[in-house]
């Protein structure tokens, strides 16, 4: 077989369907995600023993079992249970869980990055904590941030694809359908790497952009 | 002005002072020297809140720093202080920096801060500096938008700890001016530097700490030239 992509030409639209769910789960688990991860860094920040070990341990695990594990531990793992949640809740579940450990570590690693200066010149001006956070920290903290929040973002819409193997209809899963139908097994994934390149990508250099223009000091 | 009474202050089992004792006046300028770690910076530090006080009394412009119903933010504002790395909020603009607290915590009106600002910017000889970042600027610049914005809250005291140790030779002495004009018009300052220059012309008082003790303390002259401790003249055949 050589290599041809007219027999993909009718299911561009399917694709493309796929890629908007990959980008809309995406965007949703990031979005809760990043709640969640900022109430875990919150809660690891905190002076309550208690809840400092819970954040860390909820941290820990999560960087130590594989994304797909905890996909299956929902999907299937919680039938058991009588919880039966669709693949998208579950995807949804899963990808939250995991970015929001990520996002607590990213907080994290930029807020402690903030010079130690900034909130004493603050407090010497006579300003409150939430007045010091406002002012002298939130601004630098979120720069610090920029960057890797774009980049999980990324990580997350590539993880996205293990929710193929629960038959959520995203692109990698509408990849595996073409794939069937098809037969045309190289330049259908070939596409599909393009697509998530491309995105990918755009992300990337949007973000870059974006940094640059948000922070001009 | 300022009165100190055998101040502790220990971190964990450290103890950093052990018992400072001081009265400084109204418009007095009393530089602190001493070696690293001597306990100068905290010594400072106290006299703002930046650190809690383990132990003995300190009175700033009528606030008792012991008084537990004492509004921290007031003595704070009554009190400014010049760090040596500057510490301007990198994402406001040099007018913004000045005008933050006066705005935010004084709560004054954005015109009436916005003018004094400008004021003090040309003061401190960068007017036209008001809208750049302060990453554009030197750090002879950027320690002058400090002290500028230190001076926006009206403060009775001025803390300069180290202002110009972390300054380039060439940018020292634009700040070491700004002090000085801030001295003849008759601020209250406490300043840690190594500065002999500065002290020897401006200073009322030379304090000399030494492992968190005041060792000696003298008007300029004296302990430049005729310590009478051991310790402050070993510090000074070191520095000098
Ligand atoms: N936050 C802190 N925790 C523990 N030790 C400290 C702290 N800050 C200062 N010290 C210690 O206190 C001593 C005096 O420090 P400092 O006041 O900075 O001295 P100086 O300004 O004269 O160099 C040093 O031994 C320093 O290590
Ligand atoms: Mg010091």
């Amino acid at each position: 077989m050589t290599w041809y992509l007219g027999d993909l030409i009718p299911y561009m639209p399917l694709l493309l369907q796929g890629l908007w769910i990959s980008i809309y789960i995406s965007v949703l688990s990031f979005v809760f995600g990043s709640v969640l991860g900022l109430f875990a860094y919150l809660a690891k920040a905190s002076r309550w023993r208690v809840l400092r070990g819970i954040s860390g341990a909820y941290i820990e695990v999560v960087r130590n079992v594989p994304l797909l594990v905890v996909l299956y531990l929902i999907y299937f793992g919680l039938t058991q249970f009588g919880v039966n949640l669709d693949p998208l809740w579950s995807t949804l579940i899963a990808l939250t869980i995991n970015n929001g450990a990520y996002v607590a570590e990213i907080l994290r690693a930029g807020f402690e990055a903030v010079p130690k200066g900034l909130r004493e010149a603050a407090h010497a001006l006579g300003m409150n904590s939430a007045q010091t956070f406002r002012y002298a920290i939130l601004v630098p903290g979120i720069r610090n941030v920029f960057p890797a929040m774009t980049n999980q973002f990324i990580l997350l819409f590539l993880f996205s694809s293990v929710a193929s193997v629960i038959a959520l209809p995203e692109l990698t899963n509408q990849l595996l359908r073409v794939n069937s139908e098809t037969l045309r097994t190289f330049e259908v994934f070939t596409v599909g790497a393009l697509l998530y390149y491309v995105v990918s990508s755009v992300l990337a250099i949007g973000s870059r952009l974006g940094e640059k223009r948000l922070f001009r000091w | 002005m300022i009165t100190v009474k055998d101040l502790h202050k220990s971190y964990g089992k450290l103890e950093v002072l052990k018992g400072i004792s001081c009265e400084i006046d109204a418009s007095q300028v009393v530089c602190v020297i001493g070696p690293s770690g001597s306990g100068k910076s905290t010594f400072l530090r106290c006299l703002n809140l930046l650190e809690s006080i383990t132990s003995g009394t300190v009175v700033i412009n009528g606030h008792d720093l012991g008084d537990r119903k004492l509004n921290t933010s007031a003595v704070r504002q009554d009190v400014g202080m010049v760090f040596q790395q500057f510490n301007l909020f990198p994402h406001m603009k040099v007018l913004e920096n000045i005008m933050i607290a006066p705005v935010k915590v004084a709560k004054k009106p954005k015109a009436v801060t916005r003018e004094k600002a400008l004021e003090l910017l040309d003061k401190v000889g960068l007017a036209s500096k008001a809208d750049v970042y302060p990453s554009a600027l030197s750090g002879g610049q950027q320690q002058r938008v400090a002290i500028a914005r230190a001076l926006a809250m009206d403060p009775t005291v001025m803390l300069f700890d180290e202002p110009t140790s972390a300054l380039d030779p060439e940018t020292v002495g634009d700040v070491l001016q700004v002090m000085k004009r801030l001295a003849e018009e008759g601020m209250t300052m406490v300043v840690v530097s190594h500065e002999m220059g500065f002290a020897r012309e401006v200073a009322d008082r030379v304090i000399f700490m030494d492992g968190g003790v005041i060792v000696e303390d003298g008007n300029p002259a004296e302990i430049f030239d005729n310590p009478k401790e051991a310790r402050t003249q070993a510090f000074l055949s070191r520095v000098s």
